[in-house]
């Protein structure tokens, strides 16, 4: 019999594509990714990048994860938010993330944001618009605060302040009309943060809480819920079920056993 | 149209294809045997698209035999099964799948019980007590489900195999005339008449 | 459904095409290591490659490492896994439950290209998917203790299946405790 022993080759694997064509003439549905209908902000303001984000993710109209977290790391100076399929957003800033640093390492060098937009830019245009995913990456480096946005195609837009996900154009609305140049750290935080919620109230796809990143020179700041419009009401009945309410047909169990060899080692 | 089954009993396993070939609306051979041995204690019967089932069938009788020879030990049904499934799986993503339904049936002689497989042209496999493809599915889980117990002596089996071709030669629209009946147990494959 | 220093992970035992059950005895969990199970729901076929990749990983990482995988290490291998095959998936929606080498609670659910969601309370895929999500809500609460817990997740998937024409038949409850493993087959409705 021949090996089976599959050593993944690196890249996406395209095994599966013929059968599934197969299989959905046949009329097998697939089951639907996970896809973040998304509000994500960022803002550039005096001396560093706010970024912004909600925290609802949904598969088709189902809400999947009520607090899942769109701002991901890139590097300890550089964050991106996500929008559009989710697990092609997480997977994609994690190869992005590694690359970075790898760099770092190699280089000694702090990253910065235009090495991040480039990896991230040539992977999605590869793909040709097909890796749904749709970011808003912020940083500050030797050049200053820097804010882009990229699209699943692989274009980018640098702007002062910009919106993106199914909510942008309720979050757009709020930066059109409050945003000014030159904005202190509280008030371009609390401007993102009005941003996001007027996704959370007027669109479909994005809501529960606010998640918020500052990027200044030498630090950032990842707040994670720093606005929580509608906070989880405690139950008050507990919905506890008697023991032995469920009828059982048999029951085995595994107890673990700790082995201890010989005496402690003394590493004192 | 066509028919596989079969179900375990007390230390065997007995199972029934039937023995129609047709083409079309033309019925070309009413002898044909539709099951390979995979080795000494182990049976494959199947059903699909003519063609692609002897040339499947075949395909893993050998490679089973192969292994045999190569390592000197028989497969166990379970072990057979599994690498069948695998094969049916790894094709599926082929340009051309194979279109077959499968059934296995086995005895070990390592755990001295038998065993009953029942795999589809997409490669999922289920350990059954009994199995059966096609619209025979639709007739015989039924009777299964009422007359099958796992200690069943071969002269009850016979008795529910009697139960079965009957069944599906009173109520079931196509006229299949003749099922091939095989029993597995520690001494082999052998046909039998009921 | 995660406890108070335990998991639960429970799934129902039907295995059938279309409307015709054919089997009542179809494993969708494993134990991948001592303290965590993988279930996986969706096409039956790919459960059970799925189940033999996976099972192939997890002895090699065992071989190589000498140690076992964490379960969050686990959730990233079986996410990484889907997500090789982003542009031709496999039909199905893995969760991972276990608890960590501390021994609090992991659950992490995910969709059919590896976007993972880990979660505090509960994670559910499947046909039930929706009236799952429900019960869960209701039915859930934090730090339950074992028995407890047993009692909510197995009430939880019974409401649930009832609702659901193919699934049911029966279902297993593995609870998860820093000192065993309890297996439990319950007594549903069959039909």
């Amino acid at each position: 019999m021949v090996s089976r022993v599959d050593v993944p080759k690196g890249g996406f694997n395209f095994d599966n594509y013929q059968r599934n064509l197969i299989l959905q003439e046949k009329g097998f549905s697939l089951p639907k990714p996970t896809k973040t209908g998304t509000t994500i902000v960022g803002t550039k303001f005096k001396n560093g990048v706010v970024l912004g984000a909600d925290t609802r993710a949904t598969g088709d109209t189902t809400v999947m994860d009520k607090n899942c977290f769109k701002i991901h790391y890139l590097a300890p100076n550089i964050y991106g938010c996500g929008a559009g399929t989710a697990a092609d957003t997480d997977k994609i800033t994690k190869m992005v993330a590694s690359q970075l640093e790898l760099h770092r390492l190699a280089t000694g060098r702090e990253s910065r944001v235009a090495t991040a937009l480039t990896a991230l830019t040539q992977f999605l245009f590869r793909y040709q618009g097909h890796l749904g995913a749709a970011l808003v990456l912020g940083g500050v480096d030797v050049d200053g605060p820097h804010l882009f946005s990229v699209s699943p195609h692989g274009s980018t837009d640098k702007l002062p302040y910009l919106c993106q996900g199914s909510g942008s154009l309720a979050a757009i609305s709020i930066f059109e009309s409050q945003w000014r140049e030159n904005m202190e750290r509280d008030e371009a935080i609390e401007l993102v943060k009005e941003a996001i919620k007027a996704g959370i109230f007027n669109d479909m796809g994005s809501g529960s809480s606010v998640d918020v990143a500052v990027i200044e020179k030498g630090r950032a700041e990842v707040c994670r819920g720093m606005e929580v419009p509608y906070p989880t009401i405690q139950k008050v009945d507990s919905y506890k079920f008697k023991p032995g309410t469920t009828a059982i047909l048999s029951e085995s169990f595994r107890n673990f056993v700790t082995i201890t060899e010989g005496d402690a080692m003394d590493i004192s | 149209m066509e028919c596989i089954f079969g179900f375990t009993g007390k230390d065997f396993v007995m199972t029934a294809t039937d023995s129609t070939v047709a083409q079309s609306i033309l019925i070309v051979k009413s002898t044909e045997d539709k099951s390979r041995a995979l080795s000494k204690r182990i049976l494959l019967l199947f059903a699909g698209e003519s063609g692609d089932t002897v040339q499947f069938a075949e395909f893993i009788q050998r490679n089973v035999r192969l292994y045999e020879i190569r390592n000197g030990v028989e497969l166990s049904t379970k072990s057979a099964a599994t690498f069948t499934r695998r094969e049916l799986a790894d094709n599926l993503r082929s340009r051309k799948q194979y279109s077959v339904n499968l059934i296995l049936a086995g005895y070990d002689l390592t755990t001295e019980l038998p065993s009953l497989y029942q795999l589809d042209y997409l490669g999922s496999s289920v350990s059954a007590p009994f199995a059966a493809h096609g619209y025979a599915a639709h007739f015989l889980f039924s009777i299964f489900d009422r007359y099958h117990r796992p200690d069943l002596s071969l002269e009850e089996a016979k008795a529910l195999m009697k139960m079965c071709v009957g069944e599906l030669q009173r109520r079931f629209l196509v006229n299949l005339s003749h099922f091939t009946v095989k029993v597995v147990d520690k001494d082999g494959i052998r046909e039998i008449a009921i | 459904m995660s406890g108070k220093n335990c998991v639960a992970i429970a799934s129902d035992k039907r295995f059938g095409v279309k409307y015709l059950t054919i089997s009542m005895e179809f494993p969708k969990m494993f134990q991948a290591t001592d303290k965590t199970f993988i279930g996986i729901s969706g096409l039956a076929t790919d459960v059970q490659t799925l189940m033999e990749r996976f099972r192939f990983k997890i002895n090699m990482y065992r071989m190589n490492e000498e140690r076992d995988f964490e379960p969050i290490t686990l959730a990233n291998m079986v996410s990484s896994t889907l997500y090789e095959r982003r542009f031709s998936p496999y039909f199905v929606e893995p969760i991972v439950a276990g608890l960590d080498k501390n021994n609090n609670p992991y659950i992490n659910g995910m969709d059919l290209i590896g976007c993972s969601t880990t979660a505090c309370d509960f994670a559910a895929t499947g046909t039930p998917e929706d009236q799952l999500y429900g019960t869960c809500e209701a039915l859930w609460e934090p730090n339950l203790e074992p028995e407890e817990l047993f009692e909510t997740i197995s009430q939880t998937i019974m409401s649930a299946t009832n609702r659901d024409c193919v699934s049911g038949w029966g279902a297993v409850v593995h609870v998860i405790t820093p000192e065993r493993v309890i297996t439990r087959t319950l007594k549903t409705r069959m039909d």
